[in-house]
This record gives structure tokens, sequence and C-alpha cells, in this order.
């Protein structure tokens, strides 16, 4: 008998959870209970920008006593996937801070049916919206939906240090600076182990800028890939023999390489983003920032590819009133204020492109100059799958296998292709 | 004077409706339209003039004047030739005008996005958006014509009505119902077993099912059921764009895996990347073994610590390590004067993988085999010392034969490792360089590119059929591997 009850017992602990619904019916927010949110950021551990975030997140529980805000690191480039991973599993953060690109490669995933992230539409009076760049909150949608309140914006633009340039006697760059200026310069800043410019040669997006400004475009308007133009060829022959031809740039250099040749003076110009600004104060370069020069055959300026990072918020989430006040919170001017001064991040409130402690700043004014000519990244399934096939085509080109045309044809194909199999 | 009176009569009229600004005169609130939006209609007594601006504003209690609401948002009455005309749905929210002809069309939006309706519209009807849920809010709509007079409406209550839209994750009961379905099926089945065998009288313990219960439940569920899993998912057109909604689709899959660009070539060098190891491994750490074994060496203790440390550093660190070393900037370079770029080269980043790889697995075969040489019995070899069998005969026909049962599994198992090894890969070279579009990379192995496509095209049902594609290729692997060898069966 009592071999029967233990059978009987085994038999509903393992049959009873899947016959309970699994139900998890979103609810409206109960404003008697505490609540609690949690909140995926991608700021480097330890940095200035992790600790702007933590004070930022102690203001805004204290004056909202109600809410409690649980926060996690998770590492930028690797955001998109675990919250896609998290979502996949029920799992999904209320909020996360993802950037333009990486809302093109959400947009389209569906667990059950439903989107992963919220469109904020809703949410936002107009009122809000006109708080920020138009160019950056468009840049925060994805097929109409409003997939992110913006918070900062990036973009590469030429960084010096003025030591080197004495040293060797060259003049400082400046906005009338072309590209031929650029490379005459670094001929005669490279000599023993200094180079004259530091930037990885084989990466698509630093390639992105140049492009443009040889009058090469990523897409047409209706979103067809247009990689295999004659100014894309031309851009990536003259980013590529910076290195293979005139040796001004290390072989091999990568994005963490040439931060290491920047901060212990082995390179004299670096092209690099507003991040990293923050290190090589630390490391006491006196580093100098100019906008990308002019392209003498086309007459444009190389335009890098400007990207935003803001706050989402989960469709999971069950608070998403209070998941928008937070993610709104942390893109209010204030907040940006702070990013801007204590991490040179660059900000999206139009009210603080004229604040003077902004435009009196020479760093941030210098970047936000360089900003103004860049290119938004479209937020795209396609601007997101553009990267591997460049990849492989810069690789062939390197390796001497084909030429840019032949590998840019053949990297358009392949993009056309890839985009064909998602219809 | 009669003209003059009507002249002035007249002109009076022309010029009234100038002067007067349009009076909102009905305003109505939705509050049914979506989550957090309150629709809200309001129509004017007559055409609206160029420049008047229309304020929508909120508050929780009614609305006598603006000093105690948050304006919501602006409609503005101008000239709209040249600006963008958004259709319903593009915008960021839905905003209509009645032009007075009776239809409603989209507004206009001028740069800053705020909405512009056409001279002489006379009603508007906006989605509010933005405003709390299930809370009673008071709207209203202040017009302020151009020569700056301003009219507040009267103010409406309304509450967006509508909650959350209900949100269902991955519907977990089918896999819960499963997995419950197998471990009740296993225990129904020891159940008969041990009836057969109570039954047969083959067994003299009451128990013994019992005591195989825990093992072969977590084997079933842990172990088989993933598999069984994945070979379904792999005939299913699942992705990261619809995961849940993933539907039976044959073998498209397989023809998937076969027909891609650089299949057989990542096959092949799956199989050299294997064999070359699992030699390598074999032969080193035998090598090892046996200098570590003989009886004239000093000093064992101190060589066998220095040859486990591969071993004992995290793999991730020693291979972050190398591939630092192999750098064009790295120590390799600076040591030889050269400026070598190897991982950038297809051939040289297979070679720089294989050796990274060699030099993680030796040690732990050197420990494997160095403990068999300890059990070969000692009188052996001084048998045939005392009959003169010189050194590389003692080895050729007594220490081989005699490893082979420690041997052969230990290379089989070395095979299906180093076949499944993710991490030196992944970390040196990341497949790469990529030469082919659409394909692995040079340094992909099977496992690695599985992977990204799993992980980095999102296409889970094709990398379960690579996955299954290796399953098969290892079982095949292992089975012949066993028939030949005779496995673990010791030399007689």
């Amino acid at each position: 008998m009592a071999r029967q009850i233990i059978c009987f017992c085994i038999v509903v602990v393992l049959f009873l959870p899947g016959c309970i619904s699994s139900d998890q019916s979103s609810m409206v927010d109960d404003s008697d209970s505490s609540i609690e949110l949690v909140v995926w950021h991608s700021f480097a551990a330890e940095s200035k920008e992790q600790a702007t975030f933590e004070s930022r997140i102690e203001v805004f529980m204290a004056s909202n006593p109600g809410v409690e805000v649980k926060i996690s690191a998770i590492p930028y480039p690797e955001a998109d996937q675990q919250f896609m991973i998290a979502a996949q599993g029920g799992e999904a953060p209320d909020i996360v801070r993802l950037s333009s690109d990486q809302l093109g490669k959400i947009g389209d995933i569906r667990v059950g049916g439903q989107p992963l992230l919220e469109d904020l539409r809703t949410h936002l009076t107009p009122i809000d919206r006109a708080k920020f760049d138009p160019r950056a909150l468009n840049a925060m949608r994805y097929d109409g939906d409003l997939l992110g309140i913006p918070a900062s914006q990036d973009c590469l633009s030429l960084l010096y240090n003025p030591l080197l340039f004495d040293a060797a006697g060259v003049d400082y760059p400046n906005e009338n600076w072309t590209l031929d200026d650029m490379l005459l310069a670094s001929l005669s800043l490279t000599s023993g182990d200094v180079n004259g410019l530091a930037l990885p040669v084989k990466n698509a997006y630093w390639w992105f800028g140049f492009q443009s400004g040889f009058g090469g475009s990523l897409f047409d308007q209706n979103g067809t890939p247009t990689l295999d133009s004659n100014g894309s060829a031309d851009a990536m022959d003259w980013l590529l023999d910076l290195e293979l031809e005139h040796g001004v740039v290390e072989t091999g250099t990568q994005t963490e390489s040439m931060k290491t040749q920047f901060l212990s003076s082995k390179a004299a110009m670096i092209v690099d983003g507003p991040w990293n600004w923050a290190t090589y104060e630390a490391g006491r370069i006196p580093v100098q920032q100019s906008i990308l020069p002019i392209v003498s055959d086309t007459e444009e300026r190389v335009a890098p590819l400007v990207t935003y990072k803001g706050w989402s918020v989960s469709k999971q989430s069950l608070n998403k009133e209070w998941s928008t006040k937070l993610a709104l919170f942390l893109s209010s001017s204030e907040v940006q204020k702070e990013f801007a001064i204590e991490t040179y991040t660059m900000p999206t409130h139009v009210d603080l492109y004229a604040d003077p402690d902004i435009s009196e700043n020479v760093v941030i004014s210098g970047f936000l100059n360089q900003l103004m000519e860049g290119t938004p990244a479209p937020t795209t399934r396609a601007m997101a799958m553009v990267y591997d096939p460049l990849v492989t085509a810069f690789e062939n080109v390197y390796a001497g296998e084909m030429t840019s045309s032949e590998a840019l044809l053949l990297a358009d194909q392949a993009l056309e292709s890839d985009l064909e199999g998602l219809e | 004077m009669k003209r003059v009176f009507v002249i002035t009569i007249l002109s009076f009229l022309f010029l009234l409706p100038i002067g007067h600004a349009s009076e909102i005169i009905g305003i109505e609130a939705d509050g049914d339209v979506g989550y957090r939006q309150v629709g809200l209609i309001w129509t004017t007594d007559s055409p609206t003039e160029e420049g008047t601006l229309f304020e929508i504003w909120v508050s929780n209690a009614s609305i006598v004047d603006t000093a105690n609401a948050t304006k919501h948002s602006e409609v503005r009455v101008g000239n709209v030739s040249g600006i963008i005309q958004p259709d319903i749905g593009e915008w960021y929210d839905d905003c209509l005008f009645d032009s007075g002809e009776g239809d409603w069309t989209p507004v206009h939006r001028d740069l800053d996005g705020t909405a512009v309706v056409s001279v002489g519209a006379i009603g508007v009807n906006c989605t509010l958006t933005g405003l709390p849920s299930g809370i009673e809010i008071y709207l209203a709509v202040k017009s302020t014509t151009p020569n700056g007079e301003s009219f507040l409406s009267s103010s409406i209550s309304s509450s967006s009505t509508m909650s959350d839209e209900e949100i269902i994750v991955i519907e977990t009961s089918p896999y819960v119902f499963a997995i419950g379905s197998i471990a009740l099926s296993v225990l129904i089945l020891l159940f008969v077993l041990r009836w057969m065998d109570y039954r047969d009288g083959r067994t003299t313990s009451r128990f013994a099912h019992l005591y195989i219960a825990p093992a072969i439940l977590a084997l079933s569920v842990l172990t088989f059921y993933p598999v069984l899993y994945g070979i379904w998912l792999s005939f299913t057109n699942a992705d990261q764009s619809h995961l849940g909604d993933q539907s039976f689709i044959g073998i498209d899959n397989f023809i998937t895996v076969i027909s891609t660009s650089g299949f057989f070539r990542v096959t092949g060098f799956t199989l050299i990347w294997s064999v070359v190891n699992v030699a390598a491994h074999i032969g080193f750490g035998l090598l090892l073994a046996m200098a570590l074994n003989s009886d004239d060496l000093k000093g064992k203790t101190a060589y066998r610590t220095a040859l486990l440390l591969p071993w004992a550093i995290p793999s991730y660190i020693s291979v972050l390590v190398w591939r630092g070393l192999y750098e064009p900037a790295g120590a390799l370079n600076d040591f030889l004067g050269t400026n070598l770029n190897l991982l950038a080269d297809a051939n040289g980043a297979r070679i720089v993988v294989i050796l990274v790889n060699i030099w993680l697995g030796i040690p732990f075969m050197m420990m494997s085999i160095s403990g068999a040489l300890q059990a070969l019995p000692k009188d052996m070899y001084e048998a045939a010392e005392v009959d003169g069998i010189n050194k590389f005969s003692r080895f050729r026909y007594l220490t081989l034969p005699n490893l082979k049962s420690a041997l052969v599994p230990l290379s089989l198992l070395g095979f299906i490792w180093t076949f499944n090894m993710f991490n030196v890969i992944y970390l040196m070279t990341d497949g790469g360089p990529n030469l082919d579009f659409d394909g692995p990379g040079s340094t992909d192995i099977l496992i690695t590119y599985v992977y990204d496509v799993a992980f980095r095209d999102g296409a889970y049902g094709v990398a379960a059929a690579w996955s299954v594609v290796i399953f098969v290729m290892l079982v095949v692997f292992s089975w012949t591997y066993m028939k030949k060898t005779n496995a673990t069966e010791a030399v007689t």
C-alpha cells in the first residue's frame, strides 16, 4: 500500500507542473506595493560611467521610495545577445541599455509571437519627445516602433598627441586637412617605434566614415545594399594601404592594440571615439581632437557612422510605466549633462547643445561638431547584418586574395542573399 | 450717407473674422483607444486662422486655468506646403484634422515634430500618448490667436482604461509534460522489469531496480531528453525570430548543412585538427610519461609539476596569452625580429591553433599514461633485460601492447574531446580569418561553426542539424574504432 502511495505521489509531482498553466499575464502597475525594477547596463566595470550611473540610480530611488532598482552589468558587445537569450527564457530585465545598431538585431525577434522590446511611442508625450535630438530619437526606431530613449551618441574622430607633432615639427591637424595632408603628416611622424597613425584598418566600423567621404554608401534609399561602388572600393584601398603600402599604421593593429599604442606614445594620431578620452587623459597623454579630414577627390568630409545608445524597456516588464519613468530619468537633461561632463559622453538632449557647460567644453563641443558631420547609422536588420560580409571582404583584400572591387561585389551579393533569406 | 453706412456695415462684417479667435465649442475624450492613451477631439466654432496655436493640457484635477496643469502637446495652424504628412501609424502618435470638408486627414509635422494643421481646419482628433493608465485625468485645450488672445476650453475627464497587453513568454507546459512523461515511462519500465525479473527468478535483491532508478532517471532527463529534443529541433524551422512557433520542415535543414559552402572544408579541417592533436597528445604524452617513469631521472616531482602547469592554468587564460604572443606586436615577433602576422594568414592560423591545443592537451595524456605505465609489472622488463632485449624492442613488444587497454580509450576520449574543443579556436581566432563569404572561417571546426550558426545567425534549427551531423560522425567513428581495436580488452 505504501509503495502505491509513493508511486501516486511521484506521478502527481511529475505531472502537476505540466498541468499548471504557465500563463504570465502582465498586470497594471500596483502603486500600493513596493516595485522592483531590474536594469542591465553595459558600462565598463569600475569606470566613471558606471559610478555616475550608480549614483543616478541612487537619486532615483531616493526620490521614489516605493521603487527598488537592481542593477546588473553586461558586456556591451554582447548586450543584445544576452538580452535575447534572457527574454527567450522569460527572464528579461525591465530595462536594458542598447545601441541603435543592436536594436536593428533585436527588432524582428519574436518569442511566442511577441517582440522583445516595448514600443515606447505610447509611453511618451510629444513634450517628452521634443526634448531629444530628432536624429537620435529616429535612430531608436525600428520598423516604426520606438524601441529606446536615446541617452547618448557617439562617433569616431581624429585624436592626436601634440607632443609627438612638436617633436617631429609637423603642424597640428585642422579642419581644412585633407586625407593627403593626413597621410603626409603620418609619414613624417612615422619614425623608429612611433607610427603616424593608429586605427584598425580591417574594421568595417572605421571604414564606414571613409567610405562616405569617398562617395560610397552602405544602402540606397530603399535599403538595398550598395557596398560595391567605386567610392567604397577606393576607401577600402586607402585604409588598407595605410598599413600594407605606406606602413604608417602598425601591422595587425586592432581596437585594443591601437589604444595601447596611443597610450604609450607609439602613435601620433588615432581615429577613436570619445569613450576612450578619459583613459588617455588618465594615461597623461595631452590628447587633442580635430575633425576628420576631407577627401580631396570628392571634396566630401570623412563622415563617421553615428550610433546612439539608449534605454529600452522589455516587453516582458510587469512595470512598464515605472520602467519608462526610469528610462526617461536616465535620459534626462540633468543625467545626460552629468555624464557629458564627467565622462565625455555626448548628449542627445537638444537643450544641452546650447548649454554653456557643454558648448564651452572643448572636448565635448569638438565631438559634437564631429557628430554633426557624421552619418546616423540606419536602425535596420540589414545594418546589423552588414558586418559579416564586410569582415570577409576585408580579410580577402588584406590577404591579397581579391581586389577591393571584387571583394565588395561579393560582400554585396552575400548581404543581399542574406536579406532575401530573411524574407 | 446711406451708402457710407452700408459700406461701414459691410466692412465690419468682412473684417470681423480676422479679429475673431476660433473658440472651441466641442471637446470629447475616449479612454478606450489604447494602453496609456486617450483620444481627444475638439471642434471650433469657425475655421481656424493661420498662426493659431492649440495647447493640450493635462491635470489630475479639473482645469480652470493652466497653472495647475501640465502641457501635453501642441497643434499649430499654418501653411502646410512642403511639410511632411506622415500616414496613420507612421509617426510617434496619430493626429487628424477636419479641414471643413468633412474628411479627417493626418496632420503635417514640422521640423521639431509639432503637429501642423492647414488654415481653416474646424476640428482636430489626436491620440494623446504617455498618459497614466487606469487613473482619471482632466484634459483641456487652450487656443491662442496670433494676436495673443487665449481661450481655454472646458475641462473634460477621462481615463485610459486599457491595461497593458498580456504577455505570454514561451509556453513551457509541453516541455514539462514531455520530461514528466519520459520520467514516468522510465519508472513504469523499471517496475515492469522488476516484475519480470521477480517472475522469472532472475534477481535475489528486491530493491535492485530501485537502486538504479535515480541514475536512469537523471540520464533520461539530463541526457536523453536534450539529445532527442535537439534531434527534433533539427527538423523544424526554429530560429530566433520566432522561437516557440517552429514547425516541422522535414530534412530542409540537413540539405542546408550539406549545401553550405565550405561544408567539406570545415569537416576536413575538423578531422585534421582532431587527428593531429590526438596523435601529438598521445605521442608527446607517452614520451614524457616514459621519461618521467625512468628510474635514472632525478627531480621527477618538479618535472611533473612543471609539465602539469598548462593543464592547471585555466585554459582561457593560457589561450589568450598564446594569442598575445602570436600577434604582430607580440613576443614571437620581438624574439625573432620579424613582422609576422600569423593569425591573419589562413594556414598560419591553422598551424597556430593546432600548436596551442597540442600544448594544452599533453599534460592530461602524460598523467594518464604515466599511471598506466606504473601499473605494468617490473619483472616482465627484468626478464626481458636478462634475455638481452634492447630498449626499443622492450618498448615495441612489451610496453605498447600492455598499454593498449589504456591508450585505446584515452585516444577515443581524446578524439571526441578534441573534435568538440570549442574554446581554443573561439579565443584564438574566432574561426578566422574569414575568407569565405557565407561559409565557415579558415580555422573554424564544426563545433565553432555551429556556435556561429546558432548564436550569431540565430538559426537554431540549422544549428541543431549541424549538431546531429556531428553526433552521427562521432557515433560512427567511436563504434568503428571500438570494433577495430577491441577497445578495452587487455592484451593476452
